[in-house]
């Protein structure tokens, strides 16, 4: 079964990160809010891109990219229980084009999805921890976590 | 009135019972529901909104109510079944008796990390991954993360966590200034290099969905919380003149104003108080 080895195939194979530009259009949006977004987005690039602290390349064969977001209501949006003020975790990230949940930690870490029990960092370094993690795998595009 | 045991303690014929249970909970739908809540409470301390499960003094009572309303479920389909733990500083072996063909089957295999044994091996055909942050439908497991290894944690981690007579401190999160058995317990770590202590620890190390916002698809994430809660009551009875804090709700110009359940206020979903919960043996007792 060629699975059986995917991840040690990929861990020879790919190495090294490639960085491959900043200009491509990508990708769908990690964000619950669209009109929150609409309203705080200055109207520049499409997102997730590699502007400021924003990244775009491939790691382990996959293309990770990330880039930095406006605040939005985001945990009221999840969870639908909240009351305050909510803030984003600032950054959106894309594993092959799929949205990879991010949340922000208090002390300015990153976790994700992938990653819950864990913090990293970096946006870059939470991305390529989720890729460490699930190999080969698709990020599920099916939300739970935001309705 | 029921008793919690631990797994090895249990008979071959209360190991059966259990897993048998579990899987008509997952046949019912009623298990999926639970992987879905768990997902939807984390909420993390960089944003905004309130943190019932996770990196806050609840994260122990609100545990302590999805337990049993877990364990509920599975008495459903059979009265005779009550929640075990696994204690993780001393029963450290890959061929426990917790991994068992009869229990909760062993590691992933190598590569995909895919469950190949027991009765949540995906070929058994009763536990689809249906709640999943990646789109494969097997459970995974990838003990001690070889790539880049843990360990589980040690009786004198844990320890340090249950002599600490403190309860939860202020700022009342998951960051280092936050003092306490429940910080320390939970096991967020910042400026330690080790990294990642107890809780936190001992899901990286079953890997696979455990590692993840769905970790409640592998059945062993009930043994773990179930040990979790019986490490509260530990500390209780260590510390009787301590108590669960903040015992009054915040006020208004705290920053963790309405973030943080205090000891009377409702937490999600269930509308019910930690001090409602603060005594486990008014619904079952550990052996």
């Amino acid at each position: 079964m060629t699975t059986l080895t995917r991840r040690d195939m990929l861990r020879a194979g790919f190495t090294t990160a490639v960085v491959v530009g900043t200009s491509a259009a990508v990708a769908p949006i990690v964000l619950a809010d669209p009109q929150a977004r609409a309203a705080a987005e200055p109207p520049a690039p499409a997102a997730p891109s590699a502007g400021p602290g924003g990244f775009d390349e491939i790691y382990r064969g996959r293309r990770i990219q990330g880039g930095p977001t406006a605040p939005v209501r985001y945990a009221a949006a999840r969870t639908g229980a909240a009351a305050a003020p909510a803030a984003g975790p600032g950054v959106e990230i894309t594993i092959d084009g799929r949205p990879l949940h991010v949340m922000r930690r208090a002390d300015g870490t990153y976790l994700s999805l992938v990653n819950h029990y864990q913090s990293f960092p970096t946006p870059l370094e939470v991305a390529r921890a989720a890729v460490d993690e699930i190999g080969t795998a698709q990020l599920s595009t099916a939300s739970f976590h935001h309705h | 009135m029921h008793t919690r045991k631990n797994h090895k303690d249990l008979t071959r014929e209360e190991r059966a019972r259990f897993v048998g249970a579990v899987l008509e909970v997952k046949r019912r739908g009623v298990y999926d529901e639970f992987v879905r809540l768990h997902g939807r409470y984390f909420v993390s301390d960089g944003e905004g909104g309130q943190r019932v499960g996770h990196m806050s003094p609840s994260f122990f009572p609100w545990h302590r109510q999805y337990l049993l309303e877990f364990e509920r479920e599975l008495q459903k389909v059979d009265p005779s079944v009550s929640l075990p733990y696994w204690d993780w500083t001393t029963d450290q072996s890959t061929t426990s008796s917790l991994w068992g063909d009869d229990f909760l089957g062993g590691n992933g295999r190598p590569g995909d990390h895919q469950v190949m044994t027991g009765p949540f091996a995906f070929q058994g055909g009763n536990w689809p991954i249906t709640v999943g942050v990646t789109e494969e439908k097997y459970l995974m497991r990838d003990f001690g993360r070889p790539a880049d290894p843990v360990a589980l944690p040690t009786p004198q981690q844990l320890a340090r966590a249950v002599d600490d007579p403190v309860y939860d401190s202020a700022p009342w999160d998951s960051t280092a200034t936050t003092a306490g058995f429940r910080n320390k317990l939970e096991g967020w770590t910042v400026g330690e290099k080790e990294g990642w202590h107890n809780h936190n620890r001992v899901h990286l190390w079953v890997g696979g969905q455990m590692t993840g916002g769905t970790s409640p698809n592998d059945p062993v994430f009930w043994l773990h919380h179930t040990f979790i809660d019986l490490v509260w009551a530990r500390w209780q009875r260590k510390h009787p003149g301590a108590g669960y804090q903040p015992r009054r709700p915040l006020p208004a110009g705290d920053p963790q104003h309405g973030r943080v359940i205090s000891l009377d206020e409702p937490m999600s979903p269930w509308n019910v108080r930690p001090s409602e919960l603060l005594d486990h043996t008014r619904f079952y007792h550990y052996a």
